[in-house]
């Protein structure tokens, strides 16, 4: 693999990621962060997604430049696993 | 030369103008080195001041969160910007509150170990150093592990800042005993009382603000704003009708004479525009909230604030101040 290329994500990845960087704003272990529990549930107010899609962002521009989240979809994210899928289809996983 | 400290221009009741006039006094009366950030167009004179010029204003009444994504060009993230790429020392602002806090978390970054940043609003005490009421308005629902935070960074500030050793901490409440209270206060009382690191005194109730038998009154963001408020109205309520009755007649005048050299300096003592702002607790660099209804005293006093903290290395003593095992 050339130094330009990156590997493809994996859902499995992106479910990875987005845990991750959750747990780290919300100060858990990424264990505690469940994929069908809401935000709200998990103690992420509107600043703590936020905080997790400017993160995103800049974690996902390594995979596809100037990867963004429109603020217009925001209100659709409400779990893990809605944000996954978000970007899942965002960066065309299969 | 030491880094500037990063003023946004255009934040508060009164911008640009008191906030340009505030940052001319600081330079000139402290000898601080300040940096504008700003829209040239909207600015007017900069006062001989240098200028990061910016094309966005958030408004006071833009969402927080949101404002910031938006408007990135702005003054306030600009400001927290400039201190995250180590361009100034601190960042200062009267604007919208909840966005310098989104502005200075975004950019900035959290400190490690803290769930969120909290708003340190100085309590004047006489003849004693301020107490410092935490959160005065960051986070509006809280969660106890917050609070607990909340008290560990504010008993490190006033160590730090103030020379305090041991801290005297309270939790706000409706009563003394630990049984009074939500559930929120509650529990945080139990995790509190746990803590061998901390000089927790129990609860205080809303008369222990002024003057304050504790050197920090920790509650949620929410009470705490609607407490500072109040105490806010309620001075100006008593100055207001002091003065009043001072000037019913000649008589009361007279006495007023000699009655004003002695409450005059009191009432300046307790005033906003003296404190010198906020300091916004637990982000990963020094943010400083002024009021918003700031003037050009008030803006000079929070630049003195934000160079005292950095002279002090509050930031530094910070970091190391959150252990999260301690608050499970």
């Amino acid at each position: 693999m050339s130094a330009d290329t990156v590997a493809p994500l994996s859902r499995a990845a992106i479910l990875e990621l987005v845990r991750d960087q959750l747990a780290e704003i919300l100060e858990k272990t990424p264990g505690d962060i469940a994929e069908d529990v809401p935000f709200v549930d998990l103690g992420a107010d509107s600043l703590a997604l936020i905080e997790l899609v400017e993160a995103l962002e800049e974690s996902l521009s390594t995979y596809a430049a100037g990867f963004h989240i429109d603020d217009e979809d925001l209100e659709g994210l409400t779990s893990v696993r809605d944000a996954v899928d978000y970007v899942a289809v965002k960066l065309q996983v299969a | 030369m030491t880094l500037p400290i990063a003023l946004d221009a255009m934040g508060g009741d009164f911008a640009p103008g008191e906030i340009i006039a505030g940052a001319r006094r600081a330079v000139d009366e402290l000898g601080l080195n300040v940096i504008l950030v700003g829209v040239l167009e909207l600015m007017g004179d900069p006062l001989g001041l240098e200028v990061v010029a910016c094309s966005e204003v958030i408004a006071m009444d833009d969402d927080p969160g949101t404002s910031v994504r938006k408007k990135k060009d702005s003054s306030l993230v600009r400001a927290a910007e400039l201190v995250r790429d180590g361009r100034a020392s601190a960042m200062v602002s009267a604007g919208n509150t909840g966005a310098t806090m989104a502005s200075a978390l975004l950019r900035m970054g959290r400190l490690p170990g803290v769930i969120r940043p909290c708003i340190a609003t100085p309590i004047p005490r006489p003849n004693a150093t301020p107490m410092m009421l935490v959160d005065a308005g960051a986070n509006a629902e809280c969660k106890p592990e917050m609070l607990v935070q909340f008290a560990q960074m504010a008993s490190t500030y006033v160590r730090a800042h103030y020379g305090v050793d041991v801290p005297k901490v309270g939790l706000l409440s409706i009563g003394e005993e630990p049984t009074k209270g939500t559930p929120l206060v509650k529990e945080t009382h139990r995790l509190l009382a746990a803590m061998s690191t901390l000089n927790f005194v129990g609860n205080v109730e809303g008369r222990d603000l002024v003057p304050s038998p504790v050197d920090v009154i920790v509650t949620d963001g929410f009470t705490g704003n609607v407490a500072l408020k109040t105490l806010e109205g309620a001075l100006k309520f008593v100055f207001a009708t002091l003065l009043g009755a001072i000037a019913t007649n000649e008589t009361t005048r007279a006495a007023g004479d000699v009655l004003l050299e002695y409450v005059l300096p009191v009432a300046a003592e307790l005033s906003a525009e003296n404190q010198g702002g906020a300091l916004l607790l637990g982000v990963d660099g020094i943010c400083v909230i002024s009021h918003g209804a700031s003037n050009a005293t008030a803006i000079m006093n929070a630049l003195r604030v934000a160079d005292e903290i950095d002279r002090g290395g509050v930031t530094e003593k910070l970091r190391t101040t959150i252990r999260p095992d301690e608050a499970a």
